[in-house]
């Protein structure tokens, strides 16, 4: 072991000792120190994901930089990455080493058809697996059996946005004010009729509060829908479409610098807030061509550093306890005591919202 | 043994050059075009989920076109595409043969225009048309609205006239310009002066010489141009969506988007293209093989001399620039201010203009590598395209083959695949054979899957070209003693530069703009622009993605001056 090495793996672990002695399988430096050699002799780490600045600026660049081991991220849709990783599959080949995916796919597709495998033995890192680090208590595991899909992240969702230069806070309390005939046309939203935060509001809608409802908002509002994210929020800075209920967060928050009165809404009365585990869910390949790498990645990432970087990159919450939230809009941290509808629970992913999803598309076709 | 080699060796060694030439290409037509189409219509019957045991029914082809919204959503494509292909149609005409036939005066300055607009990406070119025609903001309908006699918005982008106005813009004429124009300009100009000499006008020759005679380009590019307007997709979800008028290529996205994929019902709507191909492709052939003769360049003497417009030449070159100008220049304009915007198309926020999209953009070291890897992806695809499909197409219109309809079906494939299970197909073949580490991931495996999707264009255009020269200039060749290579390198080659040079140009800018291709079989190391647009446009960095679309639209300018040269030169050497 190189002098280099003993270094990197010293700083690594002065960085992340947290000191507890609770945890579950923590390693000491020598461990440590193996683990990472044995990743730096596998030359690279492949994590798919999103095509995400956050990776690609700092990530990337910071985890590199503290162990040494380059990172291949292959970006992409996630329909595509998987169609690619299946084919890859049937053909024998193992490229991908970590899946930072959306639950959807973490939950249907990686875990469905067995493509990743158990996560937690090889969670070692003290400040990783020391409890006392996480909101939670633990490391949160979302799969059933609690092995294999680690969910990191978990914030208060916006319900909606409104540009307050048309619509007055006063006028949008209660979930029914959404039907006011003031606002038909007013709306808009991503295409509920196709797969995408559209049919998922919908479907939560659907869950929450009833079909009479998802019919009033979603066919008798006309409100206005499309596929590109983009547009709903030039829609809601220029006030054409001033309630936006799919827009997102980090397509918003550079209006709001820009002076645009924008306002996030979380709940409205008679719908709790939506709490989700975006932007990602960590899983970890199964016949993963640089398994100890990856190992040093999921770590890695589930660290403060990592956490932390990514987090505020994204403005998101995440579950560690030791993240200074003071860069998070409050109405995003998740409040003790409060209940919120959870975006990202497994059985609503696997099949609730499925269930009413397709409940939805059926009553839009019948406009 | 030996005699078994010998006997091999001698039946190898009888085979004539154009049938081994013949065979070639079939086989790796076959392999590379037809296994991947094999390997999706068989998906597509496989009920399993992925990695399990295959159970074959039809239950993906049932759910495919059970559902309520297919039919409409397939006769609103058909008649999008037919509406806007015959005007288009007609104006790309008028183009090319004003640009290659007719004394105008700029025909080069127009034709580059044509060269550029179908380069610019069209998705912040539909931005800058809803600026430009929205309701509520467009710019259009906030300065018509100045007008005393107008009191409400005159233009709509999202409504199916929109929908056609954009596509006109975004590639309508462009690229059917591109194509005609090479073999405009390859047609002799003794038959239309036979035709004046008779006492014919400038009517009826266009009409009873120089169309019919052009007529096998004009019908390709017409074939093209239709399958093309039913695969369209962007321009659709981005203006069609909020008047819910949706297309049959939306229904193939959504399936292909939903948890889990389904790409069995993706690939059966895909079929219908394979249909309409079908029937196109037996009108056209049916129309080939008759009596008629499209030979425009023969041994006997050959003018290219102009038609003289007299006065009407500044109108035609009037009427060229005025639709340019609305149609290429003015969203343009917008694409280009936008990509210095804070916020794309908002002027009204402090201080709207910056550079720093443009700064980062080069500040971005993936930029670098992606142009890199774009350069060499674009080069081997234009040259390999040359390389391959005139060789097919020689063979297709030198009517000693006898497999012509199968290569020529095969030549047509990825045209009638959607771009993502085009890309699935071919990901698919590469990982089933030996060369897989040479071609996987790889700007090698990019270049080639590129250069199959180019196959439809390049030999469409290398068949046009072949069939207006005739078989006298061979002849003539062989009987001096020339071999079949040297004709082929030194009289048609070069009778043919220009055409080359115009489908390598074309194939260069789509290989660097080609998204759906690519995105499948790239890695970290290969990563082209084309994917570094995509993902600046998924994270809704859309003033980098213009400010990288129009570097890539730069390149494909500085390239098109080059290639015209050449392409020139090459065709006045001999």
């Amino acid at each position: 072991m190189g002098k280099r090495l003993r270094l990197s793996g010293l700083i690594l672990l002065s960085l992340w000792v947290a000191g507890s002695a609770s945890a579950q399988s923590k390693v000491g430096e020598k461990d440590w120190n193996e683990i990472l050699n044995a990743a730096k002799k596998e030359g690279k780490v492949v994590v798919a994901g999103s095509p995400d600045p956050v990776m690609r600026n700092e990530i990337i660049p910071k985890f590199a930089a503290r162990t040494g081991i380059p990172v291949e991220f292959i970006a992409g849709r996630s329909s595509q990455i998987v169609a690619r990783v299946e084919t890859e599959r049937s053909a024998g080949i193992h490229s991908v080493d970590v899946f930072l995916a959306g639950p959807d796919t973490t939950a249907i597709d990686l875990y469905g058809n067995r493509m990743i495998d158990p996560l937690r033995p090889l969670l070692v890192l003290p400040e990783v697996v020391d409890g006392s680090k996480w909101k939670s208590g633990k490391v949160w595991f979302l799969d059933p059996e609690e092995r294999f899909v680690v969910r990191p992240f978990s914030s208060v969702a916006t319900m909606l946005f409104v540009n307050t230069d048309h619509v007055k806070p006063d006028e949008l309390r209660s979930y029914k004010d959404l039907l006011n005939p003031k606002w038909r046309g007013k709306i808009s939203t991503e295409d509920p009729t196709t797969t995408g935060a559209g049919a998922n509001m919908a479907a939560r809608f659907h869950t929450q509060v009833g079909e009479e409802f998802v019919k009033a908002l979603y066919i008798d509002q006309k409100p206005v829908s499309t596929r590109e994210r983009r547009q709903m929020s030039d829609w809601l800075a220029r006030g054409t479409q001033p309630i936006c209920l799919n827009c997102r967060e980090d397509d918003v928050r550079p209006l709001v610098k820009e002076g645009f009165k924008i306002l996030e809404i979380f709940e409205l009365t008679g719908v709790p807030g939506t709490i989700n585990g975006s932007p990602w869910l960590l899983s970890l390949a199964n016949r993963a061509p640089h398994p100890k790498a990856a190992q040093v990645f999921a770590n890695w990432i589930l660290s403060k550093e990592g956490l932390e970087t990514y987090a505020r990159g994204y403005g998101s919450a995440t579950l560690r306890t030791d993240i200074d939230e003071s860069y998070l809009n409050p109405g995003n941290i998740v409040k003790k005591g409060t209940k919120y509808f959870d975006d990202t629970d497994w059985k609503w992913i696997v099949t609730g919202r499925h269930e009413s999803r397709e409940k939805v598309w059926k009553l839009l076709k019948t406009r | 043994m030996k005699s078994a080699t010998a006997t091999v060796f001698s039946f190898r060694y009888r085979l004539p050059p154009i049938r081994v030439a013949e065979i070639s290409f079939l086989i790796f037509l076959a392999v590379a075009m037809g296994l991947p189409l094999l390997f999706l219509l068989s998906g597509s019957f496989n009920l399993a989920a992925p990695g399990r045991a295959a159970v074959y029914g039809f239950d993906n082809w049932i759910r495919a076109f059970s559902d309520g919204g297919t039919l409409g959503a397939l006769w609103m494509s058909f008649l999008l595409s037919v509406v806007r292909l015959i005007p288009a149609m007609i104006i790309a005409v008028i183009f090319a043969w004003l640009i290659a036939r007719t004394d105008m005066p700029c025909g080069n300055a127009v034709e580059s225009f044509c060269w550029i607009a179908y380069f610019v990406p069209d998705f912040p070119l539909t931005l800058a048309w809803i600026l430009l025609l929205d309701p509520n903001f467009g710019l259009l309908n906030s300065l018509a609205k100045s007008l005393p006699w107008v009191d409400g918005p005159l233009f709509n982008p999202y409504s199916f006239w929109g929908i056609v106005w954009v596509h006109t813009s975004t590639g309508g004429i462009w690229f059917k310009v591109m194509l005609l124009v090479p073999v405009f300009r390859r047609l002799g100009a003794a038959l239309e002066e036979a035709a004046r000499v008779s006492g014919a006008g400038t009517g009826t020759m266009l009409r009873r010489i120089t169309l019919p005679l052009l007529s096998p380009m004009i019908l390709a590019v017409s074939v093209l141009s239709f399958i093309r307007g039913l695969q369209s997709f962007n321009t659709e979800l981005l203006l069609g969506t909020p008047a819910k008028i949706y297309v049959y290529s939306t229904r193939i996205y959504d399936y292909l988007q939903q948890e889990p994929r389904a790409y069995g019902e993706a690939t059966a709507l895909g079929s219908v293209f394979l249909i309409v191909l079908a029937i196109l492709l037996f009108i056209y052939w049916k129309y080939l093989r008759g009596e008629k003769k499209f030979t425009v360049v023969t041994g006997q003497g050959y003018s290219t001399m102009r038609v003289k417009l007299g006065k009407w030449r500044y109108v035609a070159l009037g009427s060229c620039f005025l639709y340019i100008a609305v149609m290429m220049i003015l969203p343009l304009l917008f694409l280009v201010i936008g990509s210095f915007m804070r916020r794309y198309g908002f002027f009204d926020i402090a201080a709207p203009f910056t550079f720093a999209h443009w700064r980062n953009l080069f500040a971005d070291p993936l930029f670098w590598e992606a142009l890199r890897n774009s350069l060499i992806i674009a080069s081997v695809t234009a040259l390999g395209g040359i390389m391959l499909y005139s060789g097919v197409a020689y063979l297709l219109v030198s009517r000693r083959t006898v497999t012509a309809p199968l290569l020529e079906s095969l030549c047509w494939i990825p045209h009638v695949l959607p771009g993502i299970l085009l890309s699935l197909g071919v990901l698919w073949l590469f990982l089933s054979t030996p060369l897989r580490w040479a071609l996987y991931g790889t700007v090698w495996g990019i270049a080639l899957a590129l250069i199959l999707a180019d196959s439809p264009v390049t030999t469409q255009a290398f068949k046009a070209g072949f069939l207006q020269l005739g078989p006298d200039l061979e002849e003539a060749a062989r009987v001096s003693g020339a071999s079949w290579s040297y004709t082929y390198r030194r009289i048609l080659l070069p009778l043919l530069a220009p055409i080359a040079a115009a489908v390598g140009l074309m194939n260069f800018g789509s290989a660097l703009t080609s998204i759906s291709t690519p995105v499948l079989l790239y890695s970290h190391q290969s990563r082209p622009l084309a994917i570094l647009l995509l993902e600046y446009s998924f994270t809704g960095e859309l003033e980098r993605a213009a400010a990288l679309g129009l570097s890539m639209t730069m390149i494909i300018g500085g390239m098109m001056m080059v290639a015209r040269k050449f392409g020139l030169r090459l065709s006045r050497s001999d």
